[in-house]
């Protein structure tokens, strides 16, 4: 008699749900996580201020003084210039007198961060360009496939050095 | 003409065979893993009106969890910042900032990095004001948030 029960087979379950139910938990996690990966320019500051601090000798022709007005207008040592012209500019100072060199920036309280980031990037862009130069130079190949080491030389090579005076209020301190 | 057309009647005799299905939920699960595993949860809501500026230069950020977003946008009209969640004002940034640093473990807290999403109009005194406090507290690796663009065309 249990024999005979046991003889039968279990019946299937059935699966077909189960493909919808995937298909709604892929589409959920469509729906709530973003692709989109951060992406933009990494600056490090300088630590603030100290007290004691004492100013740094700068020899005054080594400073480039790079300005952005209240109508997003960029001045390079008190002539107006487009962001092309910053890039090479920074370029040439920082090939020639690379430990030494000082670009410091002044940015207007109601200039805009659009305009502020543009010259930002040329500035970056301009340090870049020397670094891949020298990439290619002495390791021959690109920057960005050099080792972290090789990359940490040439930083050591071409300094970033950039100056931001805080802003203070009503224009230039 | 009739005998031929009853011998193609007795080769199908059920119709079309149904296709098997069985491996339909394997496919799509491989896919929803795929998707669990690139994407990210979005983490924070965002309340403030933005668009960040486009730029060529942009690289990657890495490592997601030593990161603290900062947003700078129009809120009914006034400009506000928001910090992960929340909205707050500038001069409360250096306390908040070391509230999550403290819940960090040591090594993100050392390399904890501000991603600075401002939009375009943003005035630079508010975003040097934010600048300002992220330095009280030496969170002095920002990333100044922004979308690639392959073309150079903005440089004039």
């Amino acid at each position: 008699m249990f024999r005979k029960r046991n003889h039968r087979q279990i019946p299937e379950l059935n699966t077909t749900s189960t493909a919808d139910i995937s298909f709604m938990l892929l589409i959920f996690f469509l729906v709530t996580s973003s692709m989109d990966t951060d992406k933009g320019l990494l600056r490090q500051m300088a630590p603030p201020p100290q007290e004691h601090e004492q100013p740094m000798d700068i020899q005054q022709d080594l400073v480039m003084r790079v300005t952005l007005d209240d109508h997003d207008q960029l001045t390079c040592n008190g002539k107006a210039v487009t962001l092309r012209e910053l890039t090479d500019e920074v370029r040439a100072l920082a090939a020639v007198s690379r430990q030494e060199h000082v670009v410091s920036i002044l940015a207007d309280r109601s200039t805009t961060y659009e305009a502020y980031f543009r010259m930002q990037e040329a500035v970056v862009k301009a340090y870049g360009s020397l670094r891949q130069q020298y990439a290619l130079q002495h390791y021959g190949r690109d920057y960005a496939r050099c080792t972290a080491e090789e990359r940490s030389q040439i930083n050591d090579y071409y300094p970033q050095r950039i100056s931001e005076a805080p802003i203070e209020e009503g224009g230039r301190p | 003409m009739r005998p031929m057309r009853s011998l193609f009647r007795s080769r199908r005799p059920g119709g079309v065979p149904s296709l098997n299905m069985a491996s339909m939920p394997d496919l799509i699960f491989t896919v929803l893993f795929f998707f669990m595993i690139v994407t990210h949860m979005r983490s924070d809501e965002v309340k403030v009106r933005l668009e960040v500026p486009r730029g060529s230069e942009v690289q990657k950020l890495a490592a997601r969890q030593s990161v603290v977003n900062i947003y700078i946008g129009r809120k009914d009209g006034q400009w506000s910042v928001q910090l992960n969640g929340e909205l707050v004002s500038p001069e409360t940034i250096p306390a908040r900032i070391e509230q999550l640093r403290a819940k960090m473990g040591p090594e993100s807290a050392e390399r904890l990095t501000v991603s600075l999403r401002a939009d375009k109009q943003t005035p630079m005194g508010l975003v040097s004001d934010v600048k300002r406090a992220l330095q009280k507290v030496y969170a002095l690796r920002i990333n100044y948030s922004a979308t690639e663009s392959k073309t150079d065309s903005y440089h004039e």
